[in-house]
């Protein structure tokens, strides 16, 4: 299913360190190593903090890795500037976790839906009203909120404007980080059709960030679990639930909230302390953590290994 | 008698309905989940409890009654004593409501203060430790930090940690745990019911995830258009409605190992 001649993106050894209070330093992502293949959807799942947007923000150069490169198309997008940077933004289009923050509050949302539209002269600025309109009912607004402010609206409304502006260029990557997290399962669902549609139609590229497992594996066709700025497993999207080998994976699946769930059941919960991008331990970053830890883990980091067939994890467990 | 009641309330923006002839009660110690469509009025409904209402919001109609008294004639002298201490609310989005030119120990000390006579030092090592409480490593970090220097599910952490400093009576949550992952939502909500069992405290939780809102809650509401379509236990939402529009959301639910689109 990936075949490498597919591969439109591709993040090699990135790592971003920021400066942090005290003088130390704060490694979000530790060498991350990732592919986007054309017309496939890449899910990004792991803890809050761990580094998935930072991640994701690379791809569309808001922010310049530490370390490391990024090809798209075969060329280094980390370093583009200028008008090179411009144009190569309509390629690769963002939905970002906070919608409210990425809007101009003074705009309505018609000029908002439509900015990316007239910045690279795709439509007349007597078209515009009629653009927003058909976006807007695209992902189930009406088409008079074409009129309104962003601060009129509900968190889930705001956040359907967002992804119709993402997707009215027609980019051939979408990243979305956590787009869909504040919509009800009802319009979640009807986004995640036209998008897996639109997918479809037009062989997009997708970077999807999202907590529920259940949704992301029910488009995925890649899914990448990150822990504490590492990638510590890659596996097909349809086999999250069958074959995760890596114990955080196995973690977050124990600690979904279900509908089928056992609801006397009391909440497990990891009782050590929650880990810290300051210090990260040497060895494997999930070791103070993991109920199976041995004593190589606390020594040696282990490296992402094939397991099987687009299977990829990083535990000494199975080295 | 109720500790919290919601008599026939109607809710507009600028003389336009959002919400309509809710009616809703809570028991001290109770945890009452609302769910329901995007934009069907349940951030509207819980901002005005908390008599926060944005963009030119109104109580048109109906009653909000706390302990038996009305709310919805306090000063904002009654509501600085209420706000925090006696009800607090947890923000959807509570990054977006962040300065974003003050660091958030700066916000944090000061909340901690209106609240509380106590010293700078005092209350900086009283933020520490909540945050520390949310799973928020190097809370002291954290504290030195800018909000756009926290991840989003951090930042809505510092949101839940402030809503919960001082165990409330009433404690109105706003999606709390959207922007978190699975382990850490787990631990939060543990919290949640902690609170409950040890002070007694009333939840009033906006959530879309089903899941969440059946293990928490006593009651569930659900919401579409304005009103309230559809409310009971746990077992009548998921096993014995009859409402439609509850039905289709139960179905939507994405469930591991369920549907695939591609
Ligand atoms: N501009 C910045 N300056 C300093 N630290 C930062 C900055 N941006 C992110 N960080 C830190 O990097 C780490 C990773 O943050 P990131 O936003 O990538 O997490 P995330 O995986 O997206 O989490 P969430 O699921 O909560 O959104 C966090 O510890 C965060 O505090
Ligand atoms: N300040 C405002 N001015 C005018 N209309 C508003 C305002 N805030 C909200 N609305 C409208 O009121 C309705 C209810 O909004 P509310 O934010 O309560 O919805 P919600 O149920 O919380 O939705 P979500 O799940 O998407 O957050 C929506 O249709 C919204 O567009
Ligand atoms: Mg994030
Ligand atoms: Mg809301």
């Amino acid at each position: 299913m990936f075949d490498e001649k597919d591969v439109i993106l591709e993040a090699k050894h990135i790592t971003r360190k920021f400066p942090a209070s005290g003088g130390r330093t704060l490694t979000a992502c530790s060498d991350v190593s990732l592919k986007l293949y054309k017309g496939k959807t890449l899910g990004l799942v792991g803890e809050s903090g761990c580094g998935k947007s930072t991640f994701m923000r690379f791809l569309v150069s808001l922010d310049t890795p530490t370390e490391g490169e990024i090809f798209f198309h075969g060329k280094n997008i980390t370093q583009l500037k200028g008008e090179e940077l411009r144009q190569n933004r309509q390629y690769i289009q963002m939905v970002f976790q906070d919608p409210s923050a990425s809007f101009n509050p003074k705009m309505k949302i018609r000029d908002i839906i439509c900015e990316p539209l007239m910045n690279f002269k795709r439509i007349k600025a007597s078209e515009k009203d009629a653009v927003a309109r058909k976006f807007l009912e695209m992902v189930d607004l009406p088409g008079e909120f074409a009129d309104r402010y962003p601060h009129n609206m509900s968190g889930g409304q705001r956040q359907r404007v967002a992804i119709a502006r993402a997707i009215a260029l027609e980019p051939e990557i979408i990243v979305m980080d956590e787009a869909t997290c504040a919509l009800d399962v009802s319009v979640q669902k009807t986004i995640i059709e036209l998008v897996v549609g639109l997918q479809k139609q037009k062989n997009i590229s997708i970077g999807f960030i999202a907590h529920d497992l259940g949704l992301i594996q029910s488009f995925a066709h890649q899914i990448a679990v990150m822990y504490l700025g590492t990638i510590v497993e890659v596996l097909p999207g349809e086999e999250i639930s069958t074959s995760a080998m890596h114990p955080y994976t196995q973690a977050l699946l124990g600690a979904v909230f279900d509908l089928n769930m056992d609801f006397s059941k009391k909440i497990e919960s990891i009782e050590s302390e929650a880990p810290s991008p300051l210090d990260v331990p040497p060895g494997c970053p999930f070791q103070n953590r993991c109920d199976r830890c041995m004593e190589i883990c606390r020594e040696k980091r282990p490296a992402l290994i094939d397991v099987a067939k687009g299977h990829q994890v990083a535990c000494h467990l199975y080295t | 008698m109720a500790m919290l009641e919601l008599k026939d309330v109607t809710i507009s923006y600028k003389n336009v309905p959002a919400v309509q002839n809710v009616n809703l009660s809570l028991e001290e110690g109770e945890i009452c989940s609302i769910v329901g469509e995007s934009g069907s009025g349940k951030t509207t409904v819980i901002r005005a409890v908390l008599g926060l209402l944005a963009g030119g919001g109104k109580v048109t109609k109906g009653d909000i009654l706390f302990d038996g008294e009305t709310l919805l004639t306090r000063s904002g002298e009654e509501w600085r004593k209420l706000r925090g201490t006696k009800i607090s609310m947890i923000f959807q989005d509570s990054g977006a409501m962040m300065n974003p030119t003050r660091k958030i120990g700066d916000c944090f000390v000061e909340y901690i203060r209106t609240h509380e006579n106590i010293s700078k030092k005092d209350a900086w090592e009283k933020g520490v430790k909540m945050l520390e409480n949310m799973r928020l490593p190097n809370g002291d970090n954290v504290m030195r930090s800018y909000p756009f220097q926290l991840s989003g599910g951090m930042r809505q952490r510092v949101g839940i940690a402030m809503g919960m400093t001082y165990q409330p009576k009433l404690l109105l949550a706003d999606e709390p745990t959207s922007a978190l992952d699975v382990t850490t939502q787990a631990q939060i909500i543990r919290q949640f019911m902690e609170l409950r069992e040890e002070y007694g405290t009333s939840i009033i939780m906006v959530t879309h995830n089903l899941g969440v809102a059946a293990y928490m809650s006593d009651y569930i509401v659900v919401m579409k258009d304005g009103i309230i379509e559809d409310e009971g236990t746990r077992d009548y939402i998921l096993k014995g409605t009859r409402k439609e529009y509850t039905k289709t959301l139960l179905d939507a639910v994405p469930s591991l190992g369920g549907v695939r689109y591609v």
